[in-house]
């Protein structure tokens, strides 16, 4: 897959990804409401689930995550990805 | 089984259960069963600090300057505090260290233990300098009813898990009487108060810490007891980590993979569980109550401190795969992320305070005399 990695995010809009750090920063900047604690990957409070494509690691995730799951602050897309955010509210 | 302190057998430890399977016998992490706990120590390590690094001449100021019932609110959370890391100085060491058989995971409960001891020492740092007799606070944790009720539910299990331990290593497994007393040390009971244990050691870090840190940093939202909580943020960071560690071990253990009794024991135990979570939800409400009997303070009172126990409560119990107990609600104290966030994040030292940068180096005294050589 080429080009700039499309995100797409379950209830919210479609963006293309700015190359932030981390998939974290770039919802932040999409002003997606994604939560978060210690952005180290030791909280766990940034789990998504990854609904199709693949991102690749930015640091060390220390939480247990099921197959399908990956922590926002921990890893960036490799190409298109679609994400679903767990609702609060 | 008694406990032995260097296992001379020659068995691989990637074959052994995380528990109750044979003693440790060489300290190796070359090959590892579960990786992540060597990540965690790793982590862990890196995270090292002291409490003498952080200046609190300010907190002494600002402490005087509290009315009364914030000062009330200020030290009962610090007992509060002083109590839990007490009993994590300690337990997981006495606790799991005689039955853990895998080495990342025995020193991962070293590490983990170690650094609430830092913990402790923080309090003493931080009392002794608010405050002018030091046991004035300390004399009075084990005397404050409020505080010794939350004693008895944080170390029931861990006491009741020893004492197990100890007849197992002992007498061996099996149902038998000890002073009058009948002791089920059967590997399947020990399995089961080991679950229990690791459960409730998890609410105690996953909910009852972070109500606590909610009242540290509620103080430094309105600038007062700035340096205080610049070492709760460090203690907040190392319990995020304990945390992890324990929702691993659970998770692993209710999976069945490490050891197939626990897949069994999590679902016979799962009402307890969510008891456990339950209960210590009501407790934490209560005590919120209790801190802020006296008045609130700006910014925080017990409605909202309860919503936050709510809120965190819910968080923990999905962590582990369990349903929600209370209303699906949003963080109640959303400012309490901005506490929360780890050192890893990209920012430059100089434009933003981060607590592996600064420490020790800051005088924080400044006058007018300071400003002497400067011209408008």
């Amino acid at each position: 897959m080429s080009g700039i990695p499309r995100i797409k995010v379950s209830n919210h809009h479609t963006f293309y990804y700015q190359y932030e750090f981390s998939l974290l920063d770039a919802l932040e900047a999409q002003h997606i409401p994604a939560t978060y604690n210690c952005r180290g990957g030791y909280c766990g409070c940034c789990k998504v689930r990854l609904l199709d494509g693949e991102v690749e690691p930015v640091q060390d995730a220390l939480v247990d995550c099921a197959e399908d799951e990956v922590l926002t602050c921990c890893c960036r897309p490799k190409g298109h990805i679609e994400i679903e955010i767990p609702e609060e509210e | 089984m008694s406990y032995s302190t260097f296992s001379t057998s020659n068995h691989d430890a990637t074959r052994e259960p995380m528990f109750l399977g044979r003693s440790v016998n060489v300290a190796r992490y070359d090959k590892q069963k579960y990786p992540i706990f060597e990540k965690l120590i790793e982590k862990q390590l890196s995270f090292f600090w002291r409490p003498e690094e952080v200046d609190l001449s300010t907190d002494r100021k600002d402490f005087m300057a509290l009315p009364e019932h914030e000062q009330h609110i200020f030290l009962s959370n610090l007992k509060y505090q002083t109590l839990l890391d007490s009993v994590q100085g300690r337990s997981p060491n006495v606790a799991f260290l005689p039955i853990v058989s895998i080495p990342e995971l025995e020193t991962w409960f070293e590490t983990w233990a170690f650094s609430e001891t830092i913990h402790s020492r923080s309090y003493t740092h931080i009392i002794r300098n608010i405050v002018t007799e030091p046991s004035k606070v300390f004399d009075t944790i084990v005397t404050n009813p409020e505080i010794v009720e939350r004693a008895e539910s944080v170390t029931r299990l861990y006491d009741e898990l020893i004492e197990l331990v100890n007849v197992y290593t002992i007498h061996g497994e099996g149902k038998l009487t000890v002073d009058g007393k009948e002791i089920d040390a059967t590997l399947y009971n020990i399995k089961t108060k080991l679950y229990l244990t690791l459960v409730s050691v998890n609410v105690l870090e996953a909910i009852r810490f972070y109500v606590s840190f909610a009242c540290s940093f509620a103080f430094a939202e309105r600038a007062v007891m700035e340096g205080n909580a610049k070492i709760i943020r460090l203690i907040a960071r190392d319990e995020a980590l304990h945390l992890t560690g324990t929702q691993h071990m659970i998770n692993i253990m209710a999976s069945g993979a490490d050891d197939p009794d626990f897949k069994q024991i999590a679902i016979e135990q799962k009402e307890e569980v969510i008891k456990l979570f339950r209960d210590a939800a009501e407790q934490e409400k209560s005590w919120a109550e209790y801190l802020f009997s006296h008045g609130s303070m700006i910014g925080l009172n017990a409605r909202i401190l309860g919503d936050y126990v709510e809120y965190i409560t819910n968080v923990r119990m999905k962590a582990l795969g369990l349903e929600e107990i209370f209303e699906n609600r949003a963080n109640p104290l959303p400012w309490m992320n901005s506490w929360l966030v780890s050192d890893n994040v990209q920012v430059a030292p100089q434009e933003s305070e981060i607590s592996s940068y600064l420490v020790g180096q800051i005088d924080n005294e400044v006058g007018d005399e300071d400003f002497e050589g400067f011209d408008l």
